[in-house]
């Protein structure tokens, strides 16, 4: 094709671009992680870790297997002291200005305000209904309409309600896993948490089901704050508003996502994300 | 930043080395149709200016590939990062690179029409222009090739060179066509010949900006706009 340009050109008319608003971690962060080392026993998993996981935002951790990103994940509620001989041997960890692993804290109540999410759906052999009361009860709830109310809300908030609404005594069982992983998310949500913490929530799900628990992800971002592990590297693009890269137990690079998918700092997320290592 | 490491995908590695092979392809197509059609211009040879003319099918054969398998390694693999930039600019260039050899053929046609009467010495006016709009061909596709951000930046202010020299040239024919209005075609064409010219220089511009989009992940295109807005 030949195009025979035009003669005269006329000058643009002044313009704004528009920019796509890429949100900044102005707020005080709700988990700040300072100076952090972790070990099992003797065999030391993170080393000197500084992070701050900034509020009502998506963060994604993403590193080879073995880089400790699901390990760190598990120090924020403290899931980690189930496990004998694993322990923050230096550093801090806190939530909202608060040391978690101070001699006081009640560990129950930590978990209530960060709640999580694990790589398989795990529901109770139980009904939806109990299953997202369970967390409720433990609590000490008794009130029936009050349940009531927020099991409703959290099965809504988990974009689940209109799927179950009509078989809530149904057994958990039923459900596909990935209404039953959206299940377990609302579970999660019924006690009110602050942090909603995720460990490959998808990587069991079919696309269909991970496309419906990532835009729910995408949504629970405006009331939540949520860290999400994944080896999906377009599900951290695509519902991560932040993204921190390890590896070898090191953090390497944090930052936007945009930012990090587009342009990374470092050699070594630049090579891992483009798939050169990993 | 770009990495020289290899992708653990052999697949994902062919397939943006055959992108970038058929870019380079349609680079070296590129710059001898503009060849041909220049030297068919100067040397009044009409033959070279019809294959100039017969080049331009091929070339634009090759853009539509390059547009396929850009797509087609976007759907397949998601790049990001360095590789995205890669598949994004090599689209780019293919559509820049169309065009000079769009005008390549214009000036194909323009050099057939001007054969067809006896030579105008003014011809020689062309010649810094050519000089210049092809060496910032050259000097833009290299940099792209090597993805050197710094050599393609030194790319844009040529391009005001460019402009000041059209502009000299079109003003020393319109003056030859007050003196010699018997002349007039041929010095419009002159005129048209030094335009396509300035536009070589437009998309080499073009191409340099893309090369360091690819290479440091820097839009620097309309900043003169920007600036004043």
């Amino acid at each position: 094709m030949v195009i025979m340009e035009k003669e005269t050109e006329h000058p643009a008319p002044p313009f704004e671009p528009q920019k796509v608003a890429e949100p900044e971690p102005q707020e005080k962060a709700m988990i700040t992680v300072s100076d952090v080392d972790f070990s099992y026993g003797a065999h030391q998993v993170l080393f000197d870790v500084n992070l701050e996981i900034p509020p009502r935002a998506v963060t994604a951790f993403i590193g080879p297997s073995g880089c400790g990103k699901t390990t760190l994940l598990r120090c924020f509620n403290r899931m980690n002291d189930l496990i004998d001989g694993a322990h923050v041997s230096a550093g801090r960890i806190e939530l909202e200005g608060h040391d978690i692993n101070a001699p006081d804290i009640d560990v129950v109540e930590l978990r209530r305000r960060v709640g999580m999410v694990f790589q398989k759906s795990n529901p109770f052999p139980k009904s939806i209904y109990d299953n997202v009361a369970y967390g409720l009860r433990v609590l000490g709830a008794t009130k029936k309409s009050r349940i009531n109310e927020a099991v409703e809300k959290s099965l809504r908030a988990a974009a689940l309600w209109g799927e179950v609404k009509d078989r809530l005594d149904s057994s958990a069982y039923g459900l596909s896993g990935g209404q039953q992983q959206r299940l377990c998310i609302a579970r999660a949500l019924a006690v009110e948490p602050e942090v909603i913490l995720m460990d490959e929530p998808c990587s069991a799900l079919d696309p269909i089901a991970t496309a419906k628990v990532e835009e729910l992800i995408y949504q629970l971002r405006e009331n939540f704050t949520i860290v999400i592990v994944t080896h999906n590297m377009q599900q951290a693009g695509r519902c991560s508003n932040y993204t921190a890269f390890f590896y070898l137990g090191r953090l390497i690079e944090f930052g936007a996502t945009s930012k990090i998918f587009s342009n990374p700092s470092e050699r070594q997320t630049e090579d891992y994300i483009t798939g050169r290592f990993g | 930043m770009l990495s020289e490491q290899k992708h653990t995908l052999g697949t994902f590695e062919h397939a943006l080395e055959n992108l970038r092979n058929n870019v380079m392809m349609m680079a070296s197509q590129t710059e001898r149709s503009l060849n041909r059609a220049l030297k068919g211009l100067m040397d009044r040879d009409d033959k070279l200016a019809a294959l100039a003319i017969a080049d331009d099918e091929e070339i634009d054969q090759l853009e539509k590939q390059i547009d396929k398998d850009g797509i087609d390694l976007l759907l397949r693999f998601q790049p990001v990062a360095s590789d995205l930039r890669r598949v994004v600019s090599a689209m780019k260039l293919s559509s820049n690179l169309e065009r000079m050899a769009d005008q390549a053929t214009n000036i194909a046609r323009k050099a057939r029409k001007l054969n067809k009467h006896p030579a105008l010495p003014e011809i020689l006016l062309l010649n810094p222009m050519i000089d210049h709009a092809m060496a910032m061909f050259r000097d833009s596709v290299d940099a792209y090739i090597r993805e050197d951000a710094q050599a393609a930046r030194a790319i844009i202010p040529q391009d005001d060179a460019l402009d000041k020299m059209n502009a000299q040239v079109s003003r020393q024919l319109i003056d030859r066509m007050a003196r010699d209005p018997e002349q007039l075609r041929g010095y419009i064409n002159l005129m048209f010949v030094a335009r396509h010219l300035e536009r070589v220089g437009d998309h080499a511009t073009n191409i340099a900006e893309d090369a360091v989009y690819a290479a440091a992940a820097e839009d620097i295109r309309h900043q003169q706009v920007a600036a004043t807005a």
